[in-house]
């Protein structure tokens, strides 16, 4: 893992990436057990493989969580995400490998025998014919417990999600947003150790949904239980994470916390994948030992890219820059400097209000994408359609990809 | 849509209703004559009726085959919604498709092939013929029927529902009870009444399989007509037929009501929520 050196002040339109940074930077951000080699996880995927029939969902995963993670498997459909979850929850059993929760090998246990996990599902599967009370009384009544107990606990974990005046509803009498706390207070009533959560927020709109990802967050930290969350709703990981793991056709592309994630993504992939992103091609010219690495880009027309340098570069490799948009800094005049330069022509003008997006085709041949903030007054001329302009962004946010 | 009330239209919707329900009018209308012939009217009366109530044979018969009807329609249920779970359930596993076809044949198998099969295996294995054997046969005719009625509920049903019992530490069989169970109830339900409709009207089989002791309602009536149509058969067919009407209404009205009210219901919910 690249330690990324490029943190810089609030941006403006700050990208989720940049608002979880600010969040981090608040009371927990000494939170970070996956450093600590004296700790334990609570989870550890030990070389799993699933397959079905010849097509391989998970391919060799190796992976660690630790206790009062929010952890998040992101990936596009079919990337293994959801294989993995069904996983630790006993609907799906590894063709090779381990699954160790708590030190304990589950890897052959079925669902009713993993007392300390429960998962909330995706579309909630709450049951039908039975009101609030009874669905989220469902996993206490399965152990035996007192009835009277159970009501203490069901009140308790309806009042965590607010819903305490809904109790003798059945799931078809509620809204989309309530059926989801009463999907949530269901999972969350056994006090399970490890909770699972697939794509529990999909079936909402935006406007609630944000809501929701913030009562995921207050309720995992209020239990303290570890939560591991399947979505392919990047900003939703962003948001909610402690850590995401990239996924990418049944393997780990990266396995990082939000920040690093956006900051200092690992391939090209994780860099596409997670909010927008310039990708230049371009070969290793020289490795000043500084730290730094200088590019050629690929159509060569002799200007020099500079970055920071990852480990494993030598002279002549072929690698990728990926920069953020909103890193460019886009001007009509030509900067002093030559190095991490670009001239281009504008395409495309997108004004958004607080930002504007600018599609400048590049003399090089390529399409890339800078933002600009819109402060009140401008003194510059308006950037606009066919004017020649030049993008520069400072060596520290570039990142240079191998893969 | 064109719902225009043409000639046409109303030709072909009089014509249809007349071909499948004449026949059925006349039995009805017959059952209330005072006349003994059965062609001639001769006024009102509901004595054929009360006439029912003194005949044994045709109370004992009828009464037979409520019984059959009964049990073999639970049997039925039983080992048909057994049969879709596994159909369902189970995933691919070798001989799915031989199993399900072969679960499904005897909806297409005549009935005369299916009787005589029975007859020759209860003479086979020495079993006594008469009211158990009937059961059983019908219990086997009926029971891919009532497959049929709870698979298609099973095939829509969502089985995260059941993953999510069994996540919260139901077994499979408390899963199967608590969830499974109740939520396909109504298709369970129909499934047996479908089963209970198709033994109490059946003749073939049950004339193949039954012995002296035992002779159901639709026997009984067909034996009786060789003899000559009496007012009493048309008396009884027609509280058959009330009886069948009756059933499928409610069943029908209920499955109605329900869908209606939780519609109305989550209705209300989403707009009580923005």
């Amino acid at each position: 893992m690249t330690a990324s050196p490029t943190i810089n002040g609030p941006a403006a339109g700050a990208s989720p990436a940049e608002r979880r940074l600010l969040r981090t930077a608040a009371p927990q951000s000494g939170f970070a057990p996956w450093k600590d080699p004296s700790k334990q996880p609570i989870i550890r995927f030990e070389n799993v493989t699933k397959r079905f029939g010849d097509f391989v969902a998970v391919d060799n995963i190796t992976l660690d969580i630790y206790e009062r993670e929010f952890f998040a498997l992101l990936g596009p459909s079919g990337c293994g995400k959801t294989t993995l979850l069904r996983m630790l929850a006993g609907f799906e059993k590894p063709t090779e490998g381990r699954v160790i929760v708590e030190g304990k090998d589950i890897t052959d246990l079925a669902p009713y025998e993993r007392s300390n996990i429960n998962m909330m599902f995706q579309s909630y599967a709450l049951f039908p014919h039975m009101t609030v009370e009874r669905n989220v009384g469902f996993g206490l009544r399965q152990e035996g417990m007192p009835e009277d107990q159970i009501k203490a606990r069901v009140n308790e974990a309806m009042s965590l999600v607010e819903l305490g005046k809904f109790a003798h509803r059945k799931p078809h009498q509620l809204s989309g947003g309530q059926q989801q706390r009463v999907a949530l207070a269901r999972a969350i009533a056994k006090k399970p150790k490890l909770m699972l959560l697939d794509e529990p927020l999909g079936a909402l709109d935006k406007k609630l949904r944000n809501q929701a990802q913030f009562e995921l967050m207050r309720i995992q930290e209020q239990t303290g239980t570890t939560f591991v969350i399947v979505t392919h709703d990047q900003e939703e990981a962003m948001t909610v994470a402690s850590r995401i793991a990239v996924m990418n056709q049944g393997r780990l592309e990266q396995v990082s916390t939000p920040g690093e994630i956006y900051e200092s993504p690992q391939s090209r992939y994780v860099a596409q994948f997670i909010g927008d992103v310039n990708i230049m091609e371009g070969k290793v010219v020289s490795l000043p030992g500084d730290g730094t690495v200088e590019i050629t880009p690929a159509s060569g027309d002799g200007r020099i890219f500079k970055a920071g340098a990852c480990e494993g570069l030598f002279v002549g490799q072929q690698v990728w820059l990926s920069v953020r948009p909103e890193k460019f800094r886009i001007s009509l005049d030509p900067p002093q400097s030559n190095v991490n330069v670009v001239k281009g022509r504008v395409d495309d003008v997108g004004y958004l209000g607080s930002i504007s997006h600018y599609h400048v085709h590049t003399e090089a041949g390529n399409r890339v994408t800078a933002l600009r903030a819109n402060s009140s007054h401008n003194v510059e001329r308006a950037i606009s359609w066919d004017d020649t302009v030049w993008l520069e962004w400072p060596a520290e946010s570039a990142v240079v990809l191998k893969a | 849509m064109n719902t225009r009330f043409t000639w046409f239209n109303v030709t072909a919707i009089v014509l249809g209703f007349a071909f499948l329900y004449i026949p059925i009018l006349i039995l009805v209308i017959y059952s209330f004559n005072e006349s003994k012939l059965v062609t001639v009217w001769g006024g009102f009366s509901t004595k054929w009726y009360a006439g029912l109530l003194e005949n044994e044979q045709l109370m004992d018969a009828a009464w037979i085959t409520l019984q059959v009807a009964f049990i073999s329609a639970t049997i039925a249920t039983v080992l048909g919604t057994m049969a879709a779970l596994v159909l369902v359930r189970m995933g691919r596993f070798p001989g799915r498709t031989l199993f399900s076809g072969m679960i499904f044949a005897p909806l297409v198998m005549p009935e005369v092939i299916t009787g005589l099969s029975l007859l020759l295996l209860f003479v086979a294995i020495n079993f006594d013929r008469g009211f158990w054997t009937i059961v059983l046969a019908h219990a086997t005719f009926t029971m891919c029927f009532a497959a049929v009625v709870v698979q298609a509920r099973l095939t829509d049903f969502d089985s995260r529902v059941e993953e999510a019992a069994m996540d919260l530490g139901a077994s499979p069989v408390g899963t199967f009870f608590q969830v499974t169970l109740p939520i396909i109830a109504p298709s369970v339900i129909s499934a047996w009444l479908l089963a209970f409709t198709l033994s109490l009207d059946d003749l073939v089989i049950a004339s193949f399989t039954t012995g002296p002791s035992a002779t159901t309602l639709p026997m009984k009536i067909y034996s009786q007509v060789r003899l000559g149509v009496t007012p009493e058969i048309n008396a009884i067919s027609t509280i058959m037929i009330a009886f069948v009407t009756v059933g499928v209404l409610i069943a029908s009205y209920m499955t109605k009501l329900q869908s209606s009210r939780m519609e109305r219901d989550r209705r209300a919910a989403d707009a009580a929520a923005n």
